[in-house]
């Protein structure tokens, strides 16, 4: 009996206890996408991008196939493995090459396959002339955008042309007293042995750290693009402390500041913002000869920035990310135009690995009352949820909740901020939110690290990329709906790795019977797919605990 | 030719111990065995069992049964056959041989595969006589010799003798002064002459080493057929060359022939281009293990099995709607694809394999749907294996063609699965055959499609080639076959997996050469056998049922092989199924649960149930969904009621409820001041006041309704109609109608004939003319657009009188203006029994 089972809609279930789960992980994990990680059985999925992310990293078709007839319980049907054969030869067809004379070029080894896609309409505007009967010149401003469109054709050029150096500035990794991890260093050299490209790895795990080694490796100019202020302010912090790089050489680029300095933090908001048709700070790509372009969340890169991700193909890029999911399902674009997935570590192994604390993620449903029971029954569709979310019951529970946790640092976290201000002010504790200036979240965050404070309400502004290292309890009270990747990213903040090893408790209130509890089941699948399982309890009970 | 024949026939009369003379006569000396073989290879000659010997041979000779047996004969029979046909008659063994190897040293494997050609030819008896007088028997020859509207697969045309036949003598004597011979006194030795010329190599290889260049390309055009050629009027020098010299004939005016002697000559003396002496190779392709085909295959069967299941259960409750000409509706067909996960084409497979198996019908209702059949439910309880035997043994003996479906017939009607007109009779044989020979290569090994074809097709050419670009029906037949067995997993990976070969019988493990010899592939016994085997093969390879399952934190259950079917049922009721193949992976929601619940089961039964089958502790996140749901379940009531009865004061209700009187009302209480009644409000009302109780109707707002017995209306009715005296006074448009409609009844009645057309009949009855009479009228009538007078006999046979203009006179119909029904109407014109012309006045 072997370990894995292949199902006919090509996912791949990876039995986790079995002696031959590790070895069979490592070899499929190359081609197929972990999707669900759940205690016992593993799902991943074979994709024709994860398919492609495997050539691109060198493996070929007989290595996946051979991986799951190896370790395949059941026989593999054959039409499943002749599609997977037939979709990897459809990688590498099409290169992306250097010619001495022509510059770009488009190069194929299969006369045909040029043949069909220089007839498609997309293709014909970004080509030149023809060269020879198997290569044809490409502008080269269209370099990402050939390559995006190829993938759509379903032929993903292989991109071999290169990368400009950019602009030398030394970089070194200042490791006194620590080092990067293995599977740091691990994702810093498939990076850069792949030339460009994602890297995934869980929030918490350190992707900071990923960046700083991936730039001593270049050791050029970077241009580091980031969700949020507070988010670039951590990059800077984090870099003075762990390379060789001082304040000075750090520049920030915000709606605030406009600094460009060898290596450049910008948001994307500052790079998105539009006045009267253009982009304003555009130029930014151009004004430095970046040598790396670092992408921080990039599940969150907003569609404009793919636009100018296209031109910048020649320059070496980094994407990191927790998840691949987007919400929005353009992962082919981040396929094409960053790069594949060079690495990623699934959660549970890392936290096995000690580096990032262990969660119990606990619903607690509230029963609401009669009145707010008639209430929300008569509310509007479009405020059915807002109203739920922000019920006085739920309020009291979330107090109730901070009470029992009292003397542990907790985070409250909701999404609409008189909510957050009614609880910040039962709860006596400061409230951060989008009109918070800078300073005084700079502020109550240290303060909070230092365990003056030892409760703080924040808005979703607090989602992405601050650093609260001993965070221990997480209330989430109300959210972005049904997200998945918000949810992913709060866990996230009660994941950094605790001083005396405590485990982190991630509560979600939830409204029972109502679309609150929808949106909590579908916000919940990931982290549960993750292997991060939810208990269910009732408010009753665990108060009733509490008394008793 | 035709001299040696008859003397051919004479000799052989006379001389005794020189043979056979008829083929009866053969057939006569034949030993019983031989006979046996003949009525084994050609079953049509024994229906009816024939009389004698010389009545066998007649039949033997028909031409349905000639074409029958010619058809069932390999590649190199059939070239044997060919060749023969364009030999003397009878034809020396020699001259034979000849023929197929051609003059060189000729080919060893022709000239060792030939004497088994000319022993199957007469084993069927198609040729009779001895060694040196071989005879293929007439019809045969007639069929396979060149004409030019059949031309022969040899390419080979005419010989001189018939290309001349109707040649005048001065042109004969012309043409072998030209070819260099001495004239001769009659056009018979000029033939003779110029046949000897032409058969002589020596002499012909000097006088075509005279041709133009460009003759010599001209016949090199014609030498392998089709040897017709077209020539103007007035050919070129070098065609007029050829035709000077008799090289090529005139066959139709424009068009000349080579004859077949001349092609004979420069072919080397070969009839065929390409002999096939031997039976394409079935060289194996890449080798897999026994072992790994084997599962594989196993695990194909095993998905066939669900396949066919999922597909019946899905239609066990909605079934699709059987189309009128019968069969399943594209859309259906599209739909059930997509349920199923699958192309259109294997979605038709499957629903053909299980109507094939009988597990699948139409329901015969007046709203016709296809439903499984009770025979399915017997199927369901067979194990696995069984009933994959049952699958695979439908599926070699059925003569439908899932394969034909989604394309067109002849008359380009769509063909649909599970419709009318999808039977291909050889199907059965063609699949036996792939599998037969599939069984010849060692397990595991597999061939080339395109190999297996070749080799079909050498054992069974189609008689009439295929259009260029489409195939024959063997072929497709061939393709089809190979495509399903791999759906069903009888092969895998193109090789005949271990279920596969048992199938087979026994005896077609032994016959690698030659077609089979019984081409009905196996009776119902040695079926039912070949089946207990194959699900005997197939039991060890399938993987066994499992009785557990994994439960997990994300709500999902992952069954890791195959369910014992009461878990599997229970699981698919409790949770939904989101993804198949080894394993089934299964999600439990809010949804799925309340359908557990609403199938009778309680939240204690479903927590019960997964503790029982999960090999892991069931996780809190379900044990919560479960209860929550069960919390909600049935916590709002529906039901029916005919009306309710409610009194503030429940003593009162609790008193009607104690009466017995109360009974038939069927009340029952729902709250303390509410009862529900099945009877309707005035039943109740009366029963109550029969009771002694005073009760108020109560209308649907609350109200009390007032009721007075005075107050009974109907509901809303219109005033009646005055009725005016006499009929209404008709509007212009019907008078109009009636008065042409009054005319033309007259016309026709009244109407005077021309006594020179017909006869008139006697008493106003229908005129009489004959059929060509009817026609020549009509037609005359359409030219000169006069109006005639007909007897009309319609469908029913009522025989009638018409006055017609007609107008068009076509395909058996004449089309005209009626006058009596004042409308243009079509008539056959085999229902009408006679025409008179008007006369001329109404004209």
């Amino acid at each position: 009996m072997s370990c894995l089972i292949v199902q006919s809609d090509k996912t791949l279930l990876l039995e986790v206890d079995h002696e031959q789960a590790d070895a069979c992980r490592r070899a499929i994990a190359p081609f197929a996408e972990l999707e669900r990680a759940p205690e016992h059985i593993h799902t991943y999925r074979v994709t024709p991008l994860g398919l492609w992310n495997a050539r691109a990293a060198g493996h070929d078709a007989e290595q996946v196939v051979d991986a799951l007839v190896t370790y395949s319980r059941y026989p593999v049907p054959h039409a499943l493995l002749v599609d997977i054969a037939e979709t990897m030869d459809r990688y590498g067809r099409l290169k992306l090459v250097k010619h001495p004379t022509h510059g770009l070029v488009l190069e194929s080894t299969d006369r045909p396959v040029l043949e069909e896609i220089l007839r498609s309409k997309k293709i014909q505007p970004l080509v030149g002339a023809r060269i020879d009967p198997d290569t044809v010149a490409v502008h080269p401003s269209e370099r990402g955008q050939i390559k995006q469109t190829l993938l759509k054709l379903g032929w993903p050029a292989e991109d071999l042309a290169g990368y400009v150096d950019g602009e030398a500035h030394p970089i070194e990794l200042a490791e006194d007293g620590w080092a990067l991890r293995p599977y740091q260093q691990q994702a810093v050299d498939g990076f850069w042995h792949g030339g460009s490209g994602v890297v995934v790895l869980p929030c918490g795990a350190g992707k900071t750290l990923v960046g700083a080694g991936a730039m001593a490796k270049a050791k050029a100019t970077t241009l580091i693009l980031v969700t949020n202020t507070v988010s670039a302010r951590q990059w800077k912090h984090e870099l003075v402390r762990r390379t060789s790089l001082t304040e000075d050489e750090i520049g920030e680029y915000s709606g605030t500041k406009k600094e460009i300095r060898p290596v450049t933090i910008a948001t994307y908001q500052v790079l998105t913002t539009k006045r009267k048709g253009i982009y304003p700070h555009l130029e930014l790509f151009d004004s430095r000869d970046w040598g790396l372009v670092v992408y921080d969340e990039v599940h969150l890169l907003p569609a404009p920035v793919f636009k100018f991700t296209a031109d910048l193909q020649a320059r070496r890029r980094l994407g990191l990310t927790a998840t691949l999911v987007r919400e929005d399902g353009r992962e082919s674009d981040v396929f094409s135009l960053i790069g594949p997935k060079r690495f990623d570590a699934p959660w549970k192994e890392i936290e096995a690995q000690g580096y990032i604390a262990p969660a119990d993620c606990v619903e607690v449903r509230v029963n609401l009352t009669d009145s707010e029971r008639l209430a929300y029954a008569t509310a509007e569709a479009e405020e059915k949820y807002r109203f739920c979310a922000t019920t006085a019951t739920k309020r009291r529970v979330t107090e109730a909740l901070v009470a029992r946790h009292k003397g542990e640092q907790t985070l409250v976290i909701g999404q609409y901020i008189d909510q957050l201000d009614e609880l910040g002010e039962h709860l006596d504790a400061p409230v951060i939110k989008g009109e918070t200036s800078n300073a005084q979240r700079e502020k109550l965050f240290d303060a909070f690290r230092e365990g003056e404070l030892s409760v703080l309400v924040v808005s979703k502004v607090a989602n992405f990329s601050i650093d609260l290292p001993e965070a221990t309890v997480a209330i989430q009270v109300s959210g972005t709906f049904g997200s998945r990747q918000e949810e992913a990213q709060r866990l996230g903040r009660v994941l950094r790795p605790k001083a005396d090893g405590h485990e982190a408790r991630f509560y979600s209130v939830v409204a029972r019977d109502t679309i609150d509890q929808d949106f909590a089941a579908h916000r919940q699948r990931f982290l549960a797919e993750q292997g991060y399982a939810y208990r269910i309890v009732d408010a009753d009970e665990l108060l009733a605990g509490d008394e008793a | 030719m035709t001299t040696p024949r008859d003397t051919g026939s004479r000799s052989g009369g006379t001389a005794r111990g020189g043979g056979p003379r008829t083929l009866a006569e053969e057939l006569r000396a034949r030993p019983d065995g031989a006979l046996g073989g003949l009525l084994r290879a050609r079953p049509d000659l024994l229906n009816p069992v024939p009389g004698d010997l010389t009545q066998l041979a007649t039949r033997a000779g028909t031409r349905a049964s000639v074409l029958r047996a010619l058809e069932r004969l390999d590649r190199f029979v059939q070239q044997t056959a060919e060749a023969l046909a364009v030999a003397p008659d009878p034809c020396p063994y020699g001259t034979l041989a000849a023929l197929m190897t051609g003059d060189a040293p000729g080919d060893p494997l022709v000239a060792e595969a030939l004497p088994r050609a000319v022993a199957t030819l007469r084993d069927q008896a198609l040729v009779w006589g001895t060694e040196d007088r071989l005879r293929l028997v007439r019809t045969a020859r007639e069929l396979l010799a060149p004409s030019p509207a059949h031309p022969s697969p040899t390419g080979l045309g005419p010989t001189v003798a018939e290309a001349t036949a109707g040649m005048s003598p001065g042109r004969l004597q012309q043409i072998i002064a030209a070819a260099g011979l001495p004239g001769t006194h009659d056009p018979v030795s000029a033939v003779a002459a110029l046949t000897a010329l032409f058969e002589d190599r020596v002499r012909m290889g000097e006088l075509l080493a005279q041709a133009p260049a460009e003759a010599a390309a001209v016949l090199g055009r014609l030498l392998w057929g089709p040897p017709y050629g077209t020539v103007t009027a007035d050919p070129a020098p070098h065609l007029r060359w050829l035709l000077d010299r008799g090289l090529l004939l005139p066959a139709t005016p424009g068009s000349v022939v080579l004859p077949r002697e001349v092609a004979l000559h420069l072919r080397g003396g070969r009839a065929h281009r390409a002999p096939e002496p031997a039976a394409p190779d079935l060289a194996p392709a890449t080798p897999h293990s026994a072992h790994t085909v084997n599962a594989a295959a196993a695990g194909q069967a095993f998905t066939a099995l669900t396949t066919v299941e999922e597909l019946l259960t899905s239609w066990e409750s909605d079934g699709p709607l059987v189309l009128r000409a019968g069969g399943l509706s594209v859309r259906d067909l599209k739909r059930t694809a997509s349920f199923l996960d699958t192309t259109e084409s294997a979605a038709a497979f499957w629903a053909e394999l299980a109507y094939a198996a009988g597990l699948l019908a139409s329901d015969g209702e007046v709203d016709e749907r296809y439903a499984p059949t009770p025979a399915y439910d017997d199927w369901l309880h067979l194990p696995a294996e069984q009933r994959w035997a049952r699958l695979a043994t439908a599926w070699l003996a059925a003569t439908r063609c899932a394969g034909l479906a989604g394309g067109r017939d002849a008359k380009s009607r769509p063909l649909n699965a599970l419709g009318p007109d999808l039977d291909r009779s050889p199907a059965p044989e063609v699949r036996h055959r792939v599998l037969a020979l599939l069984a010849t290569l060692p397990p595991g090994t597999s061939v080339a499609p395109e190999t297996l074809l070749a080799r079909l097709h050498w054992e069974r050419p189609p008689r009439t080639p295929a259009e260029p670009g489409a195939e024959d029906l063997r072929t497709r037949l061939a393709r089809w076959a190979l495509t399903e067995a791999e759906l069903l997993g009888v092969t895998n990976r193109g090789a005949l997996s271990a279920p596969g070969r048992a199938l087979l019988g026994p005896k077609d493990m032994e016959s690698e050469d030659a077609a089979p010899a019984h081409p009905h592939p196996l009776s119902d016994a040695e079926a039912g056998a070949c089946a207990v085997r194959a699900a005997a093969a197939l039991a060890p390879l399938l993987p066994e049922p499992l009785d557990h399952i994994l439960l997990q934190a994300d709500l999902t259950a992952v069954a890791p092989g195959p369910l014992k079917r009461p878990l599997a049922q229970m699981l698919s009721v409790l949770a939904d199924v989101e993804s198949k193949g080894g394993a089934t992976v299964y999600r439990f929601t809010p949804a799925s649960v309340r359908r557990a619940l609403d199938a009778g089961r309680t939240a204690a039964d479903l927590k019960a149930f997964l503790t029982a089958h999960s090999r892991t502790p069931v996780p809190q996140p379900l044990a919560y969904l479960v209860d929550d749901v069960a919390r909600r379940h049935g916590h709002l009531r529906v039901g029916a009621a005919s009306s309710y009865l409610r009194c503030d004061d429940d003593a009162v209700l609790a008193e009607i409820l104690a009466d017995r009187r109360s009974a038939p009302l069927r009340l029952r209480r729902l709250a303390p001041t509410v009862l529900a009644a099945q009877a309707a409000p005035d039943e109740l009302l009366e029963g109550l006041r029969a009771m002694g109780y005073a009760p108020a109707a109560e209308s649907a707002e609350g109200d009390v309704v007032v009721t007075r017995a005075d107050a009974r209306r109907t509901p809303p009715r219109t005033a009646p109609a005055p009725v005016p005296e006499g009929p209404p006074v008709p509007d212009e448009t019907l008078l109009g109608a009636a008065v042409r409609a009054i005319r033309a009844g007259d016309m026709a009645s009244t109407a005077e004939r021309k006594q020179a057309a017909a006869p008139a009949p006697a008493g106003g009855g229908l005129p009489r003319t004959t059929s060509a009479e009817t026609l020549a009228t009509m037609q005359a009538a359409v030219l000169t657009g006069s109006a005639v007078w007909i007897g009309y006999v319609n469908a029913e046979g009522a025989a009638s009188q018409r006055v017609i203009a007609p107008v068009r006179v076509e395909g058996g119909f004449v089309t005209g203006y009626d006058h009596t029904a004042d409308e243009v109407r079509t008539y056959p014109l085999h229902r009408i029994t006679g025409v008179a012309e008007l006369a001329d006045e109404h004209a």
